[in-house]
Parts: C-alpha cells; sequence; structure tokens
C-alpha cells in the first residue's frame, strides 16, 4: 500500500515536470511564430504613434560588427555622434561578431536589432527568412535608392527586393604596378587593353639559367582566384532575368581563357613555385614591393600611403579587352552590408540608424575612417573628399566609382554554393586540366539545378 | 522479499540523484542535440525556418556527392598514412624517453612542448617551414639532392604536408606510450635476458604485447580525431588565400565539407546526414578494431 503511494506520488512528480518543460517549449514556439508579425507594415507603421502619446523613453539598440581593432573603433565614434545627436535611440554597438555568431544568435531567436555582415551572406540569409525585407520602409519615407551607387545596391537585392544597404564599399577596377620595373624595361605607359597587359607581362617575365622564374610581369590569379573580377572584365554576368545562369556564355568563358593563357605562357609548375616564395600582400616582402611582380589588380585599399603620383607603386584603370572599348572603367564592387533580423525588436529605430549611416556627411565621415568608398553618389563629388589631401590616394577611386560599368556578383540563396564551384572549375581551367568552355560548362550543369530548386 | 526491493529502490533513487547534474547536461547538452542531429538529417533545414521533412533524401543525394566522396577519400588518407606512423613514432621516441639517460625529463619536457602550442599557431609556423622556397625543409632536401616539393600549393603534396606537421604533436600519444611501458613488470625482461633473447625478441615478444592495451585506446581515440581533422586543413587554405579544400580540393576533409555545408550553403539538413553517416563509418571502425583486438591486444593475467 506505502508502495504503491510513493510510486503514485514521484508519477506525479515526474508529469508536472513533464507538463513544465512542454509548456515552456510551447511558449518559446509561441514567442518565435509570432514575432515575424511584429515586423508587418501595419505594426510598424504604428509603433512611432504609439511612442508618441506615452513619455518616450529611449530605446536601445543592439548594433552587431564583424570589425576588430581600428575598424570597430571607427564605427563606435560614428555611432557615439549619433547618440549625441539624439534622445530616442541609443545604439550599443559589439564588434568582432562574425558571421558564425551572427548566425547562431539570428536563429537562437535572440537577434540583435542592427547587423553588419558581409555582403554575400545577405542572399543565402534573406532567402532563409531571416532578413527584414525593407521596400515597404522605403516606400513608406519615400526613400530615393538611386542615390546609391547601383552596384553597391544591387548587391543587396535578392529577386529584385531590397534586404539591406552598403554602409561602405570597397573596388577592384584599377591596375597597380611597380614604376621602377616599367622604367627598368623601358616600358613608358601602363598598358590600356588586356592584349598590351600581356606583352609587358611577357616582357617583364625573367627566368634564370635554371629555367626557375625569378621576376614576374602578371599572375592573373593573384592574390586569390578572382571569379568575379575576371568576368566583370569582359563584360561577363552570371544569371540572366528567368534564372538561367550565364557563366558558361561567351564573355565569361574569354575571361578564364585570357587568364589561362598566362599559364600557358610561363608554365604552371613555374608559375606555382614562384608564387610560394612570394611574401604576403602588403608584408615586407610584398612582391610588388619588392620587385619580383610588376603588375596586379588594384583594390582602393591597398598600398594606399605608397601608390599615386611620385610613389613607388603608379595607378592606372585596369585594362580593358582591345574589342570591347566601351568596357572601360569596368571593375568589381564589394560593398559591406548592414541588415535588420527579421526577428530584430525595433525595426523602426534600426531603419532610422541605417537612414542616418546612409546620409552624407556620415558616409564621408566614416569612409574617410575606414579608408573605404561612400555607396552615396553625391559623396564622390563633395569637397571634403575631393579636395581633402588626406584622402588624395583615393581621389580616383572617388572619381571611378560613378562608372556604370562597376559591376558585381548577384545575390542569392545558392551564392556560396557557386562561387564555390566557379572557384573549383576555374582552377582546373587555369592549370590546363580542362578548357575555359568546359569549366565553365560544368558549374552551369552543377548549379542550374540547385538555383531551379531554390 | 519486498523489504529488499524496496532498500535497493531507494538505493537507486539516491544514485540517481547523486548523479543528476551528470545526468541532467547529458540528456540535455547530449543527447538531445544527437537526437536533434538525426531528425534534422532527415530533413531540409536552414537554421532559420523550421525544417522541412523530407525523408532520407539528404542521404540520397550524399550517395551521389562527388565532393563527399572526396573528402571521405582524403580524410581516410591521413587515417592511414597519418595515423598508424604517427603513432609507430610516438612508440619510438616513448622508447627513447624510457631508457635511463640524465637529463630524461628535461627531454620529456621539450618532446612534450609542440603538443600546447594550438593547433591553429602551429599550422601557421609549419606553412613558414613548407615554404617551398624559403623553407627550412626544402633547403634540407635540396641540401641532400632531394626534390624539393611545392608542399602548399601542389595539390599532391598537401596531405604530406598535414601529415609531416602532425608528427610535431605527437606529444601526448608518446606520454601515454610512456606510461605505458614503465608499467611493464623487470621480471619478463630478466627473464627474457637469461634465455638469451635479443634486444629485438624482447620488444616484440614483451614490450608489444604488454603495452597493446593501450595501443588500442590509442588506435580508437586516433581514428575518432582522425576522422574529425579540421582546424589544421582550414588553416592551411585559408592562410593561403585559397578557397576552402584548398588546391583542387586536396584538403577538403570531411568535417571542412560538413562545416561548408552547414554554415556556408545553410544546409542543415545535408550537413547533419553528413554527421551520421561520419558516425556510422566511425562506429563500425571501431568495432572493427575491438574485434580483432582479442587477436593482438593482451589484458595482464589473460593469456
Amino acid at each position: 500500500m506505502l508502495k504503491k503511494g510513493k510510486q503514485k506520488k514521484s508519477f506525479v512528480v515526474l508529469l508536472a515536470i513533464l507538463m513544465a518543460v512542454s509548456l515552456a517549449l510551447s511558449a518559446c514556439t509561441k514567442s518565435k511564430t509570432a514575432e515575424p508579425g511584429s515586423t508587418s507594415p501595419a505594426a510598424s507603421g504604428g509603433s512611432p504613434a504609439a511612442a508618441s502619446e506615452a513619455p518616450k523613453k529611449k530605446v536601445e539598440i543592439q548594433f552587431w560588427n564583424p570589425f576588430t581593432g581600428d575598424g570597430a573603433t571607427h564605427l563606435d565614434s560614428v555611432m557615439a555622434k549619433f547618440n549625441e545627436s539624439q534622445n530616442e535611440i541609443s545604439v550599443k554597438t559589439l564588434s568582432n561578431q562574425d558571421s558564425q555568431k551572427q548566425l547562431t544568435a539570428i536563429s537562437g531567436g535572440s537577434a540583435p536589432d542592427l547587423v553588419i555582415t558581409y555582403w554575400n551572406n545577405i542572399g543565402p540569409w534573406s532567402a532563409a527568412g531571416a532578413v527584414r525585407q525593407l521596400d515597404d520602409l522605403i516606400q513608406r519615407d519615400g526613400y530615393d535608392t538611386t542615390q546609391i551607387i547601383p552596384a553597391a545596391l544591387d548587391r543587396m537585392k535578392v529577386d529584385g527586393k531590397v534586404y539591406g544597404f552598403p554602409i561602405s564599399m570597397s573596388m577592384a577596377n584599377k591596375l597597380l604596378y611597380n614604376r621602377k620595373m616599367f622604367e627598368d624595361a623601358g616600358i613608358t605607359a601602363p598598358p590600356e587593353t588586356l592584349e598590351e597587359m600581356f606583352d609587358i607581362a611577357k616582357k617583364l617575365t625573367q627566368k634564370d639559367d635554371k629555367g626557375n622564374i625569378v621576376q614576374m610581369g602578371f599572375i592573373p590569379d593573384y592574390p586569390w582566384i578572382d571569379n568575379v573580377f575576371w568576368p566583370i572584365i569582359f563584360g561577363g554576368s552570371w544569371v540572366d532575368s528567368n534564372g538561367k545562369l550565364t557563366a558558361n556564355q561567351k564573355a565569361n568563358v574569354d575571361s578564364i581563357a585570357y587568364q589561362a593563357q598566362y599559364y600557358k605562357e610561363f608554365g604552371e609548375d613555374a608559375i606555382a613555385k614562384f608564387k610560394s616564395g612570394m611574401g604576403g600582400l602588403e608584408t615586407p616582402q610584398d612582391p610588388i614591393l619588392t620587385g619580383k611582380l610588376a603588375m596586379m589588380i588594384g583594390w582602393e585599399n591597398w598600398y594606399v600611403k605608397k601608390r599615386g603620383e611620385g610613389k613607388e607603386i603608379g595607378v592606372a584603370p585596369f585594362p580593358y579587352p582591345q574589342a570591347h572599348p566601351e568596357l572601360k572603367g569596368s571593375g568589381m564592387v564589394s560593398p559591406v552590408a548592414m541588415f535588420i533580423p527579421a526577428k530584430a525588436k525595433h525595426p523602426e529605430e534600426s531603419w532610422k540608424v541605417i537612414q542616418y549611416l546612409v546620409s552624407e556627411d556620415v558616409q564621408i565621415e566614416y569612409n574617410t575612417l575606414q579608408g573605404s568608398i561612400p555607396i552615396l553618389l553625391k559623396a564622390l563629388d563633395n569637397p571634403k573628399l575631393t579636395q581633402n589631401e588626406e584622402t588624395k590616394p583615393m581621389w580616383e577611386y572617388y572619381e571611378s566609382a560613378k562608372n556604370p560599368n562597376l559591376k558585381g556578383f548577384p545575390n542569392s540563396i545558392y551564392i556560396n554554393e557557386y562561387l564555390q564551384a566557379l572557384n573549383e572549375e576555374t582552377e582546373k581551367a587555369l592549370k590546363g586540366q580542362i578548357s575555359a568552355q568546359e569549366a565553365m560548362d560544368n558549374v552551369v550543369k552543377k548549379i542550374q539545378p540547385i538555383a531551379d530548386k531554390k | 522479499m519486498t523489504a529488499r526491493k524496496q532498500r535497493e529502490r531507494k538505493r537507486l533513487r539516491a544514485g540517481l540523484l547523486f548523479i543528476s547534474p551528470w545526468l541532467f547536461g547529458f540528456l540535455v547538452f547530449q543527447l538531445s542535440p544527437i537526437l536533434m542531429s538525426l531528425y534534422y538529417s532527415l530533413t531540409e533545414y536552414n537554421l532559420f525556418t523550421s525544417p522541412k521533412w523530407v525523408g532520407f533524401a539528404n542521404y540520397a543525394e550524399m550517395a551521389k556527392d562527388s565532393k563527399m566522396y572526396l573528402s571521405l577519400y582524403n580524410t581516410m588518407f591521413i587515417t592511414v598514412f597519418g595515423l598508424f606512423p604517427q603513432l609507430a613514432y610516438a612508440l619510438a621516441v616513448a622508447l627513447l624517453l624510457n631508457r635511463n639517460v640524465k637529463g630524461l625529463s628535461l627531454y620529456r619536457t621539450i618532446y612534450f612542448l609542440p603538443t600546447l602550442v594550438p593547433a591553429v599557431a602551429g599550422s601557421l609556423l609549419w606553412m613558414w617551414l613548407l615554404n617551398a622556397q624559403y623553407g627550412l625543409i626544402n633547403q634540407v632536401l635540396g641540401a641532400i639532392g632531394l626534390p624539393e616539393p611545392n608542399w602548399l600549393m601542389d595539390a599532391h603534396w598537401l596531405k604530406p604536408s598535414l601529415i609531416l606537421m602532425g608528427f610535431w604533436g605527437t606529444g601526448t600519444t608518446t606520454i601515454m606510450y610512456l606510461a605505458a611501458l614503465q608499467d611493464v613488470p623487470k621480471m619478463y625482461y630478466e627473464a627474457a635476458s637469461i634465455d638469451g633473447a635479443s634486444a629485438w625478441h624482447k620488444f616484440r615478444h614483451i614490450t608489444l604485447p604488454a603495452i597493446s592495451p593501450m595501443t588500442l585506446f590509442l588506435v580508437i581515440m586516433g581514428l575518432i580525431g582522425s576522422f574529425q581533422y579540421f582546424s589544421q586543413g582550414y588553416v592551411f587554405a585559408e592562410s593561403n588565400n585559397q578557397s576552402i579544400g584548398g588546391p583542387e580540393n586536396a584538403i577538403l576533409f570531411y568535417a571542412i565539407y560538413l562545416y561548408q555545408n552547414a554554415f556556408s550553403f545553410l544546409k542543415m539538413g545535408y550537413a547533419s546526414a553528413m554527421a551520421w553517416l561520419l558516425f556510422v563509418i566511425v562506429f563500425i571502425l571501431t568495432i572493427v578494431v575491438f574485434k580483432s583486438s582479442s587477436k593482438w591486444v593482451f589484458y595482464g593475467g589473460d593469456r
């Protein structure tokens, strides 16, 4: 009798625990399903009205970024000014939050209010429903998106819808060259076309008596295989308006074949060996500083203090294909993105912070600090930039940032798989294992089914 | 009878209560994630939206995924050509450290030190040693007239590079072997000496069997570790400005490909399925090793 009673008691306790657990769980799922509703236009439209009735309480915005060191400090200083400038919103920045930490926080349900991330996360994350679409806010407030550099804003779009804003951008559209090497070889001007560049590269490449390369004119995949930059230079694209992948069209294939040409000319093993002895980018052993490499693709944030008039590294527009002069000034844009997580609690306030960050003065201040390019078209002509001696190495980048030939890789849910496949197949083509056409056909064959599925 | 049962029940309850912190941790932090991953492996799941049931589609896709096979091959390669030579090396070092020479504890410390270097830092250091033109290793190879491979860029030499680096981190294994060696009763050797056994015979017929339980343990732990090989391969590709997997995916290991699927491609369901395949493979290999152990592992007192 006693035994039975005890058993019953412990059974009851067990049941109680189970119920408590399941209640807690269901509460979790409920709050999860309820939250996306708050991001609907109606709810977000209502909140400012409600705020004006009650005595205003400062809204705290958690603003995450992946930066460390100076990058983080620069953002902090800009946000400190914002916090001082008004008393509705208080922004708390948190640096060193890389993609994986962001992913964990957002999928775990405790999303920050505003996040800075790499632009290629926008595609997969938005398709997965983690990113708040911004078109309703843009329309409601009549925000003019045409004032943003199109190539930068396009990276924030998935299927034509805006999921984020660029805060700054980087750009590869120049040729950097070692002036002394050019002079020593009697070359008076940087190449204008890709064909000229190949000839100059041949002149500037030297081998020792054992056949080892000791100096190279140009290495197309230094410092990395660039499967976005090169097709853009040839006027290529990756997907058409019907969702058909275009990586194997002529322009793209030409861009791979052009790079492979260097490997054919100088030998795959020889280049690989030469590369293995090159020092790291922007270290004292950097090959373009030490005179081992004559030319390279030029991003705006490389060799800032060592390039330009009278400096050791010359800057020129990146060459274009001779047959396509209309592609002059082409280049690749890589913006840094900010977005509002779908489950963020204060989308209205976050939207205000975004607008602050893309306003002209803030853009100029922030990008001058970071050494990057403002994403606002009118800022590119602002005398605070164009007549500021401190930003002189950037002037020609500011100017060329207006060029409509600037492009980028289309954002999508399968972007990382697409880029990975392009990388793998381009590598095979460079090594001469398969032809450029075969390589790009392989990519389309592999990725088209994934693109169709999603 | 009932009194005894009652007492037993009471003791069981007390026991469970005492281990309840562990029990709680095990259920919440180990068993439930494991079971969840089994569930996720049967779904399409991108971390953000709720998982969609797809049955065995992930496993079917895996069977057709050539990169999965490649990553499995790379992992097997590093296990076969890395784990076993490294065990042999660790044993050799342990045998040396087991001799009675002056300053023994100093040697032991020195041989163990590299183990304390974190995997990432060690990898970066080794990338300098392996530099094809200026690295110490190729300078030595060149000096004695051997070919100087392009360790970090040639797809054929990347895995050997990593294996080479692995020898450096065998300190823990060495220490464990050393402990086992010191447990071998001296009288066996004395008896063998009286019978006129050579040093090789003593090693072959006394030392090896006597430390075989330790070998069994190290083989199993090594197998598990080797199949989860990640950091070094990831760092090698990353700091060479290569994409994940390195040139021609030569160092795309199973765990790295799993990670890429999960966090770059957001294919959490597929990654979970890969994790379960990994689990099954390691499980089967462990059983095989265990079954075979009756033939080559000797415990004190048995046989």
